[in-house]
């Protein structure tokens, strides 16, 4: 397999890796903040 | 949560349109093809960098607590970003000149910033009342930033350094990127700086979580 492909294998999924654990926590924290506002 | 969305399939499409489009700089070769988020990150950490400034500013004139956490918020992701840019620089370095590190004045440069930036979380982890360390981090970081435009933009002009200086534009201020390469460049520059955003927005709601938990208590 060429280089460039594994390259872009490697990115994609450190990216989804990234968004992934942003948007986790980003629901967590919204759901600590309604906690916390009751 | 739209934008959640369309920053995740901006950046998947951005990042494949990366790799198989035409290299950006042929001289270069291949390696070039890292300038996608090299140049995007140098950019979010001096765009972060400004902030914690401004932020450290305002906290001065106010006194308020939160303008001291976006300060810390802004210049710890700002460090964050300068240590990818690092990453990716010494890549693209091992690649190009063959070895991580060469204390290329574009190196020294932005390993100096890492130094600056570092030693500003060490003075607000060395100071135990918290408006004595508000007040001393606000003004470090003023200070700390009058180096950046220095570093990242006098300096390596100045000195005889190996790092490309005309990737974006030349002498002229002509652009020297084709049109599919300056679309997929302003897309990745875009996406970054939405994506940094984002986590500033994120820090800034966990600093405040834990003021209230720590007030209630």
């Amino acid at each position: 397999m060429d280089g460039n492909y594994i390259a872009l294998v490697v990115a994609l999924i450190v990216w989804i890796g990234i968004f992934y654990f942003v948007m986790k926590l980003d629901n967590k924290v919204r759901k600590l903040e309604k906690k916390v506002k009751s | 949560m739209w934008w959640k969305v369309l920053l995740f399939l901006v950046m998947s499409a951005m990042i494949v349109a990366s790799f198989v489009t035409e290299i950006p700089q042929q001289q270069i070769g291949p390696a070039s093809r890292i300038f996608y988020y090299h140049i995007p990150q140098a950019w979010i950490s001096v765009l972060a960098f400004a902030m914690a400034m401004v932020y450290s500013i305002l906290y001065l004139i106010k006194r308020s607590p939160e303008m001291d956490d976006r300060a810390v918020n802004a210049a710890g992701l700002g460090l964050l970003f300068c240590f990818l840019a690092t990453v990716t620089g010494s890549i693209f370095a091992r690649v190009t000149w063959g070895s991580f590190w060469n204390w290329d004045p574009r190196e020294t440069s932005i390993f100096l910033l890492l130094l600056i930036y570092g030693a500003y979380f060490a003075l607000r982890g060395a100071i135990a009342d918290e408006n004595r360390r508000a007040t001393l981090s606000a003004v470090y970081a003023v200070f700390a930033f009058l180096t950046v435009p220095f570093l990242v933009f006098v300096l390596p002009r100045v000195l005889n350094s190996l790092h490309p200086s005309d990737s974006i534009i030349d002498k002229n201020l002509e652009f020297t990127m084709g049109p599919v390469v300056r679309v997929i460049f302003f897309t990745s520059l875009t996406v970054f700086t939405v994506l940094y955003f984002w986590l500033f927005n994120l820090a800034g709601r966990i600093r405040r979580l834990e003021r209230s938990v720590v007030e209630e208590l």
